[in-house]
Order: structure tokens, then sequence, then C-alpha cells
């Protein structure tokens, strides 16, 4: 009889041996298309297992579906928050973007002033200086002179 | 500064421009014109010293400008001015021409009497 030949090790390492097998099975994923969800592979076996299992093994499988979804969740929040930081970090792309093209535009603008106009304003007998009408065309002379000149009623 | 100190400062920069050829026909046309001796004696005076044909011509042969002015204040000065001139050679040429050909006595007479005294001043 083979009862009579077991030792109290040998029954130990039987149970030990049992117990790892069950642990390697229950890692085992039954999910056989790899299903992914939004670029993320779902861990959990979402899908109802043929086998009855027992209720410790109903409540992991729970667990996992909770986690799944928790997955899910966080999948769609970052998403979300992925959308926004792009969008914030276009905004602020384009802010810079503008600014850039107003400081070039700024550099690229030629900004003259009248500095004769500003004087002559300042000191209006100036423009009256040789000097200064030398510089003038004739026409503009021409103008000047026939404005002193009082007009014959 | 009043208006005739203004139109003097245009005058004077007429004389100095780089468009030398509108400048006398502005100062033909305004200057040798106005009703104002001091402003016809400044004009004839800056015609003179440009020293051209063009300018010349219209203070020697114009009856009633420069020379021939009715104001003996501007003709004198003119005449003054012709005077001063170092390169007369111009100058001497049209009054030549003027005496020989110009149809008014009154200019031919003048412009005689001016080379005589350009003659002897040089």
């Amino acid at each position: 009889m083979q009862i009579g030949k077991l030792s109290l090790h040998s029954v130990k390492a039987a149970q030990r041996s049992a117990e790892k097998n069950n642990a390697q099975v229950n890692r085992l994923s039954t999910n056989p298309f790899g299903v992914s969800f939004k670029g993320n592979v779902i861990q959990a076996d979402v899908f109802e297992s043929a086998k009855k299992e027992s209720a410790t093994a109903g409540i992991v499988e729970k667990g996992k579906l909770f986690a799944s979804a928790v997955v899910s969740g966080i999948n769609n929040f970052n998403e979300a928050f992925n959308s926004r930081i792009n969008s914030m970090v276009s905004f602020g792309k384009k802010i810079t973007k503008d600014a850039f093209d107003t400081i070039e535009r700024i550099g690229n603008t030629e900004i003259t002033f009248d500095m004769t106009g500003i004087k002559n304003r300042l000191f209006p007998d100036r423009q009256y200086s040789v000097k200064n009408l030398t510089n003038r065309s004739v026409d503009e002379l021409k103008s000047m002179w026939t404005e002193l000149t009082p007009q014959e009623a | 500064m009043d208006n005739n100190k203004k139109i003097r400062n245009i005058i004077q920069a007429l004389g100095e421009h780089k468009d030398s050829q509108a400048a006398i026909d502005l100062l033909t046309e305004l200057g040798t014109n106005s009703p104002d001796d001091e402003i016809r004696e400044l004009t004839a005076q800056t015609l003179i010293r440009k020293n051209t044909h063009e300018s010349l011509r219209v203070v020697l042969i114009s009856k009633g400008k420069g020379i021939n002015d009715l104001s003996a204040r501007v003709a004198m000065a003119s005449i003054n001015e012709l005077l001063s001139l170092k390169d007369k050679a111009e100058a001497i040429k049209i009054l030549d021409d003027t005496i020989k050909l110009h149809s008014e006595e009154e200019v031919r007479n003048t412009a005689r009497s001016v080379r005589a005294l350009m003659t002897f001043s040089s």
C-alpha cells in the first residue's frame, strides 16, 4: 500500500507543487486576442472564462476588471490632459511666433523722422536760412517767395 | 525775420542753387519784376554774379531790367556788379551784340555806355 509509505515531507512537497501549478495557471491570461484599448493592452481577462472557478478567483477577476477600468479611465484622463497641454503648448508657440514676427516686423520697419520739418516747426525762421533754402527745389522756393509777396488787390 | 529779409535769402539761395537754369528763370520771373527796388537790385546783382549767357542777357538787353532799369539805384548797382566781374568776356560779347543788333535805341545807348566803362575798367 502506498498509503503506508506517505510521509509528512512528501505530502508537503506535493502540496507546494500543486499550489505552484495553480499560481502559474492564474497568471496566464485567457485573453486570446491581446485586446488593446487606446494603445494599452488590457491585461485583465475580460472574457468570461468557460470554466467556473472558485469564489476567490471570481473576486480576483472582478479586481482585474476594476483595474482595467481604472487603466481606461487613466488613459482617458491622460488623453484629455494631453489634449489640453497640447492646446496650451500650441497657444504658447503661437504667442512666441507672433512675438517674433512682431519683433521681426519692427526690425524691418523703416522709421524715418522728417528732421527738417521738425526743425522748421520748432524754429520757423530757420527754414529761411540760405543753407536750408539752397537744399530746396526751385519750385519750393517759388512757392515760398510767392507766399511772402503781398498779393495785389 | 521780416518778409524782405526772407526774400533776400531766397534770392541768395537761388544764386547758389544747383539747378542754375531754373533758378535764373525764377529770378527773371519774380525778381526782376518786383515792385521793390531792393529786390530788383539784389536780383540783378545775383544774375550778374552767375556770369552765364542766359543770366547776363536778362540784365543787359531787357528793357526796364538790370542796367536798363528805370531806378538809378538798380541800374548803378548792376553796372558796379558788372565792373567787379573777374571774367567779363561773356558780358562784353553780349554788350557788343546789343550795340549792333538791338532794336531799341535806348537799350543800345545804355549798352554802349556800359561797354565803354568796362573797357576802361579792365
